[in-house]
């Protein structure tokens, strides 16, 4: 700041911002890399002023200035231009001179972040690291009492059910009557969450889906992956490829023309369709992808001309009531294909969850219900939504699960989870836990975006600027020149790495239980947790 | 000596079973007392046959009748030869530490099981689990499990070392005589084995070929398993070379490698082959998407630098009412064209010496962008003064064109001046007997030396030969003048002094009377004067009333007093007292009462109030507001023909005056060029731009006009420098002449990687950084 600078309200010092960028003088080479590859401009080159007073000793002579000047690289305090931490400067520096590090106390800028009265919007999750998920520990280690399994040497089919599972007795008379059994799909439990070809960038979403096809073609794992909200690219639409995917409409109902246009060519039915009503990270909230970010490519995809701004309603219009929305809705989308494909509804976690459940154990279309945690990621979110709305997962599908046990229909609607699996990293336990409460399966989203393409978002609100189409490693950015970062056939080896990890550290979890075919839905005797109050609540064991 | 006579130890006593303990302690008996051949009617007993070290190094021969228990021969001794005459239950050979075993029928699951010496033959299959967990110690030969039929599922798990041989023969599953995921976590050892198989863990065993060593081993051995369960016939039959295979376990380092396809195939060979080339969207966009680096440069940086050389205006030029370039003055000097520095100012203004050099506050210098960081603003005053000489510019031919000017002021002067250099007469209408309005008239001689002004009317009047002084134009001259010419200027100025609405007004003398009178030596004061109105008119009434010997002089004001500057200064100077907030209540004799009742004594009381212009002449088409002229944004009154500038529309500077009559006459030469009036719409450069960083923060004064122009910042316009050629990491900026001795700074696309450091160094924020051209 000049010395005659004004202050304003939002004037703020390094010092006053989440991440400050330290910068060896000593080492720096000023080869200008950190400050090209900086997102969001918070670093450029200064100009300083060096002052040398020389005095001689014994002031024999008249003391003297020396001025000079040096350059350095300079953190700028513009809110607007506030280093989100994302550390790119770091990964390209040559000499390891630059790094930035996190606040050591709560930053100003928080308070500054709504210029022009927009409250702060932004990518990521919530930005409380704590996870109850981590908590749970699996207690019931079989070693003599069940045949405790090898998981390194015993075969594991890990898979699950999507569909509506009829009892044996009433499925038995509609074969015999040849009536209509809803189909079922036999999938692996560890679901890819809808995240929309928009939210992520070409190169990633083309990673995920290559990713998909390789694990199920080249090592039998049949993974699927949910579209999201943005339409399919045409050419997957009609190809064997489809059968791995799960088509989303949600109530923009993007792209969903070019996808009836496809179904007179497509090879294979899609493996379902999901409703969304709702996003664990934005709950309630809709979404809109700007207009500069709807290039031609998203455009044709989505089936609207380029730079439009496209707007999702929070709520699917036309439709006023629980009955009328997922009835109505599921009959529409179970007729596109026939009746073939399981249609099921995704809501955000909430205390109304049962409700929801209710009314879908009555509809005999009903093939499962989605519902995803306050964890949940988001390309664009406000932040209100994001780190104060929402109902955690675990509780949720847990009332939801013990609801259907007392009805006497555990598994034969599966639950899937969502929302903060894997959030701290601890992918598998995460899982087994949601599943050990009782979720059919689980859906992860943001823990494959930083798995298989190295995104730097984190709950210490690190990076988190999916939104504005800046991101660093090119996931979520429509702009060629940050997505070609991106390496699809990168990000398809590393989907794979996941999910054959991922598959070790379920066997690991779940071999000791004696489980080797069959997912431990519901077993919640295996599962405990240090927290009185939690292990109350979820009707699991309390262990210290 | 041994007793070659079979001890025989019957495991079933008066029809009931002997205890698993029993058995073996009447065994380990029997070898205790010498007896070296046994034969043992077994009852399901367990662990038949192991453990009988007590024999020493002499052989100990167990032959087992009936049904042997579970791991018969278990933990067996290099003396041990076990014979199983039928069949054997689970882990026959468990922790084999070294005995033959051979069993005539079948073994269920578990043969061999942690085997790590010895040798167990079978004359049959074998169960699941066969050969797991074997070892092989160096100390010792690795042991050996012969299989004459097919062995049972998950054959050779975690095997460690150690040879099995499966030779298939009479095999219960034909199809498959090694059973079901055979291999897994196989670590050491080998299998032979003949006859189909269907799958093996790949990830840790591996099919090699069987080399004569092995063929010799093998065959000779074969021999010898043959005659043990006695089926020396079918030795030939086994014995077809091409008909065995042979299962190695892999190193650490080959199992390492997985055996998968890679995603580069499975792009071409699956994914592209099904979707097309290109993948998921090729058919949708054409260009390349290929992975890039990082750090690019060319089309791919997503910031390029783009020299802005004068796209922006310096500060000291955007806030000059004028509009005079300064810092391309000083450019000039330091490029050692001082007199084209000074003449440079003539296009701007005619009163260079006059105005910039003394009676303007220099707004340029307050907005200077060193006065941003605490630094003393280069000394444009000094170049002002330098103006005194600049030579009288040649002006163009007559176009033909004529435009009447009212009022000879500052204002009139200005853009009768700049009409001329069009190349447009201007003629002056004035109705003063000398020309220069205001600055020959009003302003004390104490601030500006006669000579200067005098030189510059000089030059003005060589300039504009058509000035009429003393006519004071009226309504019905206005018609005329508009029939005559194409347009008129209205820049009569303001000089209707404001009154003072109390009783005893008639007591006072306005502001500019008393100045015009002062300067012409017409007027005298008393000793004590009051100025009512303190801004810098009446400041100058008060520096006038000391010049003319008044000695307690009290400015007074309504409010905190608005005068500033040079006019402020010397009236402090002088002794003038300021006051405020007073209100004049009436004038009396003894001088002012205010309306607390207080009487400032006076002799003089001058009021300095402001002034109106006089608009008693303009006609009705003209609209005026408040007592002043309104016009557009071109100084265009509501008389299209008839501009207004100056005081006449808005009190001001000098300055302001003679900007506004700049800017008029660009107006009126681009209508009467058929243009749409522009302007220059440039902004004002962020002085965020500017690095005085560059320059000494402690230098406070200026020795002359060259060392001012070495510290001026030269904001938002080249210096050429060559800091930026400098600093470019990549080497990529370079400086091009462009004839006529310019020259343009010029960035190499394939070498940029758009960094910005060209911006972040720039002295003169000449550079910028801006987002590349969007890409679809």
């Amino acid at each position: 700041m000049s010395s005659n600078g004004r202050i304003t309200p939002s004037s703020l010092s390094i010092k006053d911002l989440p991440w400050q960028i330290h910068w060896d003088k000593e080492r720096c080479s000023l080869c200008g890399r950190c400050t090209a590859v900086c997102p969001v401009h918070a670093i450029e080159l200064g100009v300083h002023r060096l002052r040398l007073v020389q005095t001689t000793l014994g002031l024999k002579e008249a003391p003297s200035n020396v001025y000079g000047v040096y350059y350095g690289i300079r953190q700028k305090t513009d809110p607007a231009h506030a280093c989100v931490g994302c550390g790119m400067c770091n990964l390209v520096c040559p000499n390891d001179c630059i790094i930035p590090y996190r606040s050591d106390e709560a930053d100003k800028l928080r308070y500054h972040i709504d210029r022009g009265g927009q409250p702060r919007r932004r990518g990521g999750r919530r930005n409380v690291p704590a996870n109850i998920l981590d908590r749970i520990k699996f207690i019931r280690i079989s070693m003599l009492t069940d045949p405790a399994l090898d998981a390194g040497r015993h075969e594991f089919e890990l898979r699950t059910l999507l569909g509506r599972v009829l009892p044996p007795e009433e499925n038995l008379k509609l074969l015999r009557e040849e009536g209509w059994i809803p189909p079922v799909r036999e999938i692996y439990p560890l679901i890819i969450g809808s995240m929309s070809f928009g939210a992520l960038s070409p190169t990633m979403w083309e990673g995920l889906q290559m990713g998909v096809a390789y694990l199920n073609e080249e090592l039998g794992m049949p993974v699927r992956m949910c579209t999201g909200e943005g339409g399919c690219p045409p050419r997957l639409l009609r190809s064997r490829f489809l059968k791995y995917v799960i088509l989303q409409i949600a109530s923009g109902y993007f792209g969903w023309d070019e996808i009836i246009h496809a179904l007179p060519e497509m090879k294979e039915d899609p493996c379902a369709i999901e409703i969304k009503y709702g996003q664990g990270a934005k709950p309630g909230d809709g979404g809109l992808l700007m207009w500069h970010k709807v290039n031609k490519l998203i455009a044709s995809i989505r089936g609207v001309p380029p730079r439009v701004s496209l707007p999702s309603p929070p709520t699917h219009q036309t439709k006023y009531s629980i009955e009328e929305s997922v009835a109505k809705m599921i009959q529409s989308m179970y007729m596109a294909w026939g009746f073939r494909v399981p249609v099921y509804p995704k809501i955000s976690g909430t205390s109304t969850a049962l409700a929801v459940l209710n009314n879908l154990t009555r509809n005999p279309y009903a093939a499962a219900l989605a519902i995803d945690g306050e964890d949940g990621g988001t390309g664009a979110a406000y932040n209100v939504s994001m780190d104060h709305m929402g109902h955690p997962i675990a509780s949720n599908i847990r009332d939801c699960y013990l609801n259907l046990v007392k009805l006497g229909r555990q598994n034969e609607i599966p639950l899937f989870a969502a929302g903060g699996v894997g959030k701290h990293g601890n992918l598998a336990a995460n899982a087994a836990s949601l599943i050990m409460l009782g979720a059919s399966g689980v859906q992860i989203g943001k823990y494959l975006m930083q798995a298989a393409a190295g995104c730097l978002g984190s709950e210490s609100d690190r990076c988190n600027i999916c939104n504005i189409g800046l991101c660093p490693k090119g996931i979520t950015s429509q702009d060629p020149r940050l997505y070609r970062r991106l390496d699809p056939e990168e990000v398809a080896e590393r989907v794979v790495d996941v999910f054959l990890s991922f598959d070790t550290e379920l066997r690991k979890i779940v071999a000791p239980l004696g489980r080797s075919t069959s997912l431990p839905i519901g077993m919640s005797d295996a599962i405990g947790i240090d927290d009185q109050a939690a292990a109350e609540r979820l009707q699991i064991k309390y262990v210290v | 000596m041994p007793n070659q006579q079979y001890c025989r130890i019957v495991g079933n006593e008066n029809g009931r079973r002997v205890d698993s303990r029993i058995l073996e302690e009447r065994i380990q008996e029997a070898v205790a007392d010498g007896h070296r051949y046994l034969e043992v009617e077994a009852f399901g007993q367990h662990g038949i046959g192991g453990r009988l070290w007590r024999a020493g190094d002499e052989p100990v021969f167990v032959r087992i009748y009936g049904a042997p228990g579970q791991r018969a021969g278990s933990m067996g001794f290099p003396n041990t030869h076990i014979e199983i005459m039928g069949s054997a239950s689970d882990d026959v050979g468990w922790l084999n530490a070294g005995a033959e075993i051979v069993v005539h029928g079948n073994a269920t699951n578990g043969v061999a099981n942690a085997m790590a010496q010895g040798k167990i033959y079978v004359a049959g299959n074998i169960g699941s689990r066969g050969m797991t967990m074997t070892k092989h110690n160096p100390r010792f030969d690795p042991p050996e499990l012969w299989v004459l039929g097919s062995v049972g599922d998950y054959f050779a798990e975690f095997m460690a070392g150690g040879i099995a041989v499966i030779c298939g023969f009479g095999a219960q599953d034909p199809d498959n005589v090694l059973g079901y995921r055979p291999c897994v976590g196989m670590v050491g050892g080998r299998i032979f084995f003949r006859g189909p198989h269907k799958g093996f863990s790949e990830v840790d065993a591996k099919l090699v070929p069987i080399d004569d060593e092995d063929w010799e081993w093998l065959v000779k051995n074969l021999r010898g398993f043959l005659e043990k369960i006695g089926r020396r016939e079918i030795l030939r039959h086994l014995s077809r070379r091409e008909e065995w295979q042979l299962l190695e376990a892999r190193s650490p380092f080959e199992r390492a490698t997985k055996p998968r396809r890679s995603m580069d195939v499975f792009r071409r060979e699956v994914w592209e082959n099904e979707l097309g080339a290109g993948g998921l969207i090729g058919d949708l966009i054409d260009f390349d998407r290929s992975p890039i680096p990082v750090i690019t440069t060319g089309y791919l940086r997503r910031f390029v630098p783009v020299w802005e050389n004068r796209k922006y205006v310096a500060p000291c030029e955007a806030t000059c009412p004028t509009g005079i370039p300064v810092h391309e003055r000083w450019r000039l000097i330091r490029e050692g064209r001082i007199r084209e520095a000074v003449e440079m100012a003539l296009e701007y203004t005619p009163f260079p010496a006059t105005v910039c050099g003394y009676l303007c506050p220099n707004l340029c210098m307050q907005a200077c962008t060193r006065q941003m960081s605490n630094m003393v603003p280069v000394d444009v005053r000094q170049l002002g003064k330098a103006s005194i000489n600049a030579k009288m510019p040649e002006f163009p031919p007559l176009t033909g064109r004529r435009i009447a000017v009212i009022g000879g002021g500052p204002a009139g002067i200005s853009v009768a001046w700049q009409l001329r250099r069009q190349g447009h007469e201007a003629v002056i209408f004035d109705m003063e007997r000398t020309l220069g309005g205001k600055i020959s008239s009003v302003i004390p001689k104490t601030r500006i030396p006669k000579d200067v002004v005098d030189a510059e009317l000089e030059r003005v009047r060589k300039a504009l030969p058509h000035i009429h002084l003393q006519q004071r134009v009226k309504r019905e001259h206005l018609e005329e003048l508009k029939a005559d010419y194409d347009f008129v200027v209205i820049a009569v100025g303001a000089k209707k002094p404001r009154i003072l609405p109390v009783p005893g007004k008639e007591r006072t003398i306005p502001a500019l009377d008393f100045l015009q009178q002062s300067k012409q030596g017409q007027i005298g004061v008393g000793k004590r004067v009051v100025v009512i109105g303190a801004g810098n008119v009446g400041c100058d009434v008060a520096t006038e009333a000391h010049r003319l010997g008044a000695e307690d002089i009290t400015l007074i004001d309504i409010q905190e007093p608005a005068s500033f500057g040079k006019e402020r200064e010397e009236a402090e100077a002088i002794g003038a007292k300021f006051r405020w907030p007073v209100f004049t209540k009436s004038i009396t004799e003894e001088g002012v009462e205010l309306t607390t009742g207080e009487v400032l004594p006076a002799d003089t009381i001058i009021v300095s109030i402001g002034d109106q212009p006089d608009l008693d002449f303009l006609p009705e088409t003209v609209a005026t507001k408040q007592g002043f002229v309104v016009v557009n944004e071109i100084y265009q009154t509501t008389d299209p023909q008839i501009f207004a500038i100056g005081d006449v529309v808005k009190l001001g500077l000098l300055t302001d005056a003679i900007g506004a009559g700049r800017r008029v006459a660009q107006a009126i030469g681009d209508i009467l060029a058929n243009k749409v009036p522009g302007g220059d719409k440039r902004e004002m450069i962020d002085y965020s731009r500017v690095k005085v960083e560059y320059f000494d923060p402690r230098l406070t004064r200026f020795a002359d006009i060259e060392e001012c122009a070495e510290e001026c910042l030269s904001c938002g316009a080249c210096r050429d420098c060559g800091v930026c050629v400098t600093i470019c990491p990549q080497g990529a900026i370079s400086r091009q002449e462009t004839g006529n001795g310019e020259f343009e700074m010029v960035v190499d696309e394939e070498r940029c990687i758009g960094c910005g450091f060209c911006a972040g160094a720039c002295p003169c924020g000449v550079w910028n950084l801006v987002e590349n051209d969007p890409m679809e």
